[in-house]
């Protein structure tokens, strides 16, 4: 394809932009008092994901997402230009057009001085690799060195969150705490209570680094990373990257997509291949990734039908000479596009990890391959699967801790979450396709609201059914009867005297709790 | 052809069978099914195998590597789908030659042979991008549940049956050979022979390579546990003085016709609520496959390096540890549990003195695993006395009704751990993916309708 980067005509014309009319994720105001919370877990049965889904954290996530996704969408030039100044070599249908590979944010001075904080952060994070080599010995699948390097990332959180982060984020509304009402009523309270930003920080930013306790990795944990960054955001940490008079709109979250989470999938990519991490609740070939989302909602957004400014993210239509999408199916031509690109980055790690024909072991990224509306209908369609399968199921979301910045308290416009369908062995098949109108944040909240109502509607459209989460209706639902034969209720151990300390260990290395794609019951909380 | 052998043969080149026929097949199977018992008797020689997982084109590759049904008899421990891309055919496959020989073909159920498994891992959709529609799945889970929780291998030899498959290079297999390890070719990668006390002596040089501390570089097998050697009876004392299972000891065991003592193969492994297997066979096990319970247990539990009984990180299920083990197959009257259920890289894993082994079958897991797979070969006693009748029904079975059920399960036989019988372990790789034909079609997904 090789889209030109950004065409001359456009680069120096920053014509005063309209105000945005997409929403935004909040900047908090330092002046104004601000009550951290430590964040705590709070989905621990299958009915708290929806309330979760009516949730601040899980508006504020998909604001932050979408927010995201629509800075890599192409722009159009912002006003008519002079075909006749059209520069040889650029097309007709790409004259004044931006685009935005991944492989031109990473470096350069062009990448303002948050950014570089943070890829010099992961780049220490990667380094502690060297430090916990991986066992040469005899294991199972996970390599248990991993506990090794998450340890030291966990003694060193602190002092790397210090070292790369600003006073004015890890003091964030810290000199007026006395101010904040009610806060000397309580000014009793333990020094447990007494949380700040970096205790929120800490939290996300750990969470995206996978379990050492499982060796594994998945989506949970790259949700935990961009709530990590949605939390820099709130706190104002990229809000002087640029100055206001020759910021590019949406430059800012371009830097944070590919010039930060770009590299964290570098790093995480290097974790799962250095230490053999499970994918965490692997789905085998019926999973979009064994481990990630991301890079498929935000690659697919790169390669869009360009768009100006006011208009929407588009939900059809590709960049004039991106590559299409079946592209993908074949290895080495995807492989050419991975360095510009996070969809073919994504694919072209599979490639390297996997053996066998790729319809077979990727048989979703497959079918969408033979899509033919082009990369924005693609990028339409993993944002409500995003919703359904990432946000929506409770073995991924029941990590997710709440505090002040992601909010456990209910949003008031949330929409009235449609009550789960509590069908323990019947799936039901998605109601996506009974589409709402949509608006500028449509599929999102059109998204929110698929297994809903229309659940009974029992479609039989040939495609790939994503069922409802069998475990929403919580343990009792789902749960049959005992057998008969045995004895009632869950009984540990057949002889108490057997209990010792050590009997309910959570299992020891080389066990089943780091086997890759060990099956973990759908109704497990751990 | 009757149209249960053009069935046989359609799903053997990897093409579905048609709605209706599914339906047919599974009616027919349930019929079969219903009439076992919880816990199915199977004589020896019998070849046992690990997780398939819908790897299709692996599972004819074992066929190939173990011998084609009906001329091998085979025991499948369940988890035939989910996660590969062709559960659908494999079930079915394995589910017709089971109406079709009956007698010839044993499937018991593991944890993904459930309704709530199956619509998170994978078969569900499966089913539905192949037929457009739930009922097959929901034909198959019906038949789920009917399949037995358990089987019970009498007869095993505590010899080895000549290796037919091995090349003229191969060497026979030595009378007191206890566990010889395979590769996909028949030829012989190692031997280990029996000692006095039951331990095994490594004869092969090659053999040194299956020693833990190697398996992960050569990939070949995982036999014999390091500490195999720390037997039961304390300071490794002998519990026998003649050969390993066959009564001719100075203790008391060996007083029923089974030279090697029984084996159990369950899908995942133990319960705090069953001591005996007597009590597997009082669950009602006509049912979706419960949260918790025995019969949740035997399909999700794993053994580990514990003492007695620890929580499953996998939500369901138990910890159990070599005590654990060793107490229940002396109860038992079994010489060895035969289980699945989680990945080993070498195909098979003994643990616990060779008291329990993990039989994986699915090579290279997920596309991505590395691993390779094996089968485990138990060959038929010849010593006259393992004339033995199966116990899950009659129906179509050709030696159904011999003699009473036995009494496996032999309380007061006080002896000590019996000897395993003797294990040949066939190791294999995945299959070549030269001509798998891609799709014609790309079906569009819901989210992106």
């Amino acid at each position: 394809m090789e889209p030109p980067k950004t065409s001359p005509a456009t680069a120096t014309t920053s014509a005063a932009p309209p105000p945005p009319t997409f929403p935004k994720l909040e900047i908090l105001d330092p002046s104004t008092p601000h009550r951290f919370l430590r964040p705590v877990k709070r989905i621990n049965e299958g009915p708290d994901v929806a309330r979760f889904l009516t949730s601040q954290a899980y508006r504020d996530i998909g604001i932050f997402v979408l927010q995201l996704n629509r800075s890599l969408c192409p722009r159009k030039p912002p006003h008519p230009l002079d075909a006749s100044c059209r520069p040889p070599g650029i097309s007709k249908a790409l004259y004044g057009v931006t685009t935005f590979p991944t492989n031109s944010y990473l470096h350069g001075s062009a990448v303002p001085e948050p950014v570089v904080k943070l890829q010099r952060m992961l780049d220490t994070i990667e380094a502690i690799i060297d430090e916990a080599p991986p066992d040469p010995g005899p294991r199972r699948f996970g390599n248990a060195s991993f506990r090794t390097w998450h340890r030291l990332l966990e003694e060193r959180v602190d002092a790397l969150l210090r070292q790369f982060l600003p006073a004015h984020v890890l003091e964030f509304g810290q000199t007026d705490r006395d101010e904040i009402p009610g806060d000397q009523d309580e000014g009793t309270e333990t020094e447990e209570s007494e949380a700040g930003p970096l205790d929120e920080l800490r939290a996300y930013f750990l969470g995206g680094f996978g379990s050492a306790q499982r060796l594994d990795y998945g989506t949970g944990h790259e949700l935990s990373f961009v709530a990590f960054l949605g939390c820099l955001w709130k706190l104002g940490y990229f809000k002087e990257m640029f100055s206001a008079a020759d910021r590019p709109l949406d430059e800012t979250e371009r830097c944070i997509v590919l010039g930060v989470i770009e590299p964290y999938l570098k790093v995480v990519r290097r974790l799962i291949l250095t230490y053999t991490l499970e994918p965490a609740g692997s789905h085998g070939v019926w999973g979009l990734d064994d481990h990630f989302f991301m890079p498929y909602i935000f690659g697919s957004a790169q390669l869009t039908r360009p768009i100006t400014e006011t208009e929407p993210m588009p939900v059809e239509g590709s960049l004039p000479y991106a590559p299409p999408p079946s592209t993908v199916a074949t290895a080495a031509k995807a492989d050419s596009h991975r360095a510009e690109n996070m969809y073919f980055s994504a694919i072209g790690f599979i490639n390297d990890v996997k053996t066998g024909p790729f319809w077979e072991h990727s048989p979703i990224l497959f079918d969408i391959s033979g899509i033919k509306d082009g990369w924005g209908k693609i990028n339409k369609g993993m944002i409500k699967m995003y919703n359904a399968e990432v946000l929506s199921k409770f073995p991924v979301v029941q990590h997710f801790p709440f505090g002040s910045l992601f909010a456990w308290d209910a949003d008031p416009n949330a929409a009235v979450p449609t009550t789960s369908v509590h069908m323990a062995n019947q799936p039901i098949a998605s109601a996506a396709a009974a589409a709402a109108p949509m608006g500028t944040s449509a599929p999102w909240a059109q998204a929110t609201r698929m297994p809903g109502a229309a659940a009974g509607n029992t479609t039989t459209t040939p495609g790939i059914p994503y069922s409802q989460a069998p475990w929403a209706g919580g343990r009792s639902s789902a749960g049959p009867a005992l057998p008969r034969g045995g004895a009632p209720g869950p009984v540990l151990v057949s002889d108490p005297s057997q209990m010792t300390p050590a009997t309910f260990s959570r299992g020891t290395p080389g066990t089943a709790s780091h086997q890759f794609a060990v099956t973990k019951a759908p109704w497990a909380k751990d | 052809m009757s149209d249960l052998d053009n069935a046989i043969a359609q799903l053997r080149a990897c093409r579905p069978i048609p709605e209706a026929q599914v339906r047919e097949l599974c009616h027919k199977a349930r019929e079969l099914l219903i009439e076992e018992g919880n816990v199915v008797t199977v004589n020896a020689p019998v070849t046992i195998c690990g997780d398939i997982h819908g790897q299709f084109h692996d599972l004819m590759e074992l066929f190939r590597v173990g011998g084609d049904v009906p001329d091998t008899n085979y025991l499948f421990m369940g988890d035939f789908v989910d996660r590969g891309f062709y559960s659908l055919e494999s079930f079915l496959l394995l589910l017709c030659l089971k109406v079709r020989y009956p007698d010839r073909m044993t499937l018991i159920r593991g944890n993904h042979e459930s309704r709530q498994i199956t619509t998170v891992y994978g078969f569900y959709d499966e089913c539905l991008r192949k037929y457009g529609s739930a009922n097959v799945w929901r034909y198959c889970c019906d038949v789920f549940d009917y399949l037995a929780l358990g089987a019970i291998v009498l007869g095993a030899s505590n010899t080895l049956s000549p290796n037919s498959e091995a090349g003229s290079a191969a060497r026979e297999a030595e009378e007191d050979t206890e566990i010889e390890v395979c590769n996909a070719d028949g030829d012989i990668m190692s031997q280990f022979s029996r000692q006095e006390g039951g331990a095994s002596r490594l004869l092969d040089p090659v053999g040194s390579a299956l020693r833990p501390s190697a398996t992960a570089t050569n990939g070949i097998g995982g036999a014999a546990d390091s500490s195999r050697n720390s037997g039961l009876g304390g300071a490794g004392a002998p519990s026998k003085t003649g050969s390993p299972g066959s009564g001719a000891s100075g203790s008391s065991d060996g007083t029923v016709g089974n030279p090697a003592g029984a084996v159990l193969c369950v899908h995942g492994g133990l319960s705090p609520l069953i001591d005996m297997v007597d009590k597997i066979r009082l669950l009602d096990r006509k049912q979706e496959v419960p949260h918790e319970g025995a019969m949740c247990d035997l399909l999700w539990s794993d053994p580990d390096e514990i003492d007695g009984w620890g929580l499953s990180p996998r939500g369901a299920g138990f910890l159990f540890g070599a005590d654990i083990v060793k107490v229940f197959n002396h109860r038992n009257d079994l010489s060895l549990i035969a289980r699945a259920h989680q990945l080993v890289m070498e195909g098979f894993k003994e643990m616990f003195d060779a008291s329990i082994v993990t039989v994986w079958s699915a090579p290279n897991y997920c596309y991505r695993c590395g691993n390779v797979a094996a089968l485990l070969e138990l060959s038929e006693d010849s010593s006259g006395l393992g004339i033995l009748s199966r116990t899950n029904g009659d129906v179509n079975r050709s030696d159904g009704g011999v003699g009473g059920p036995r009494g496996v399960l032999m309380e007061n036989d006080l002896a000590g751990l019996r000897s395993g019988p003797a294990r040949r372990y066939r190791v294999f790789q995945a299959a070549p993916q030269d001509s798998r034909g891609m799709p014609a079609k790309k079906p569009v997904a819901d989210y992106f309708l």
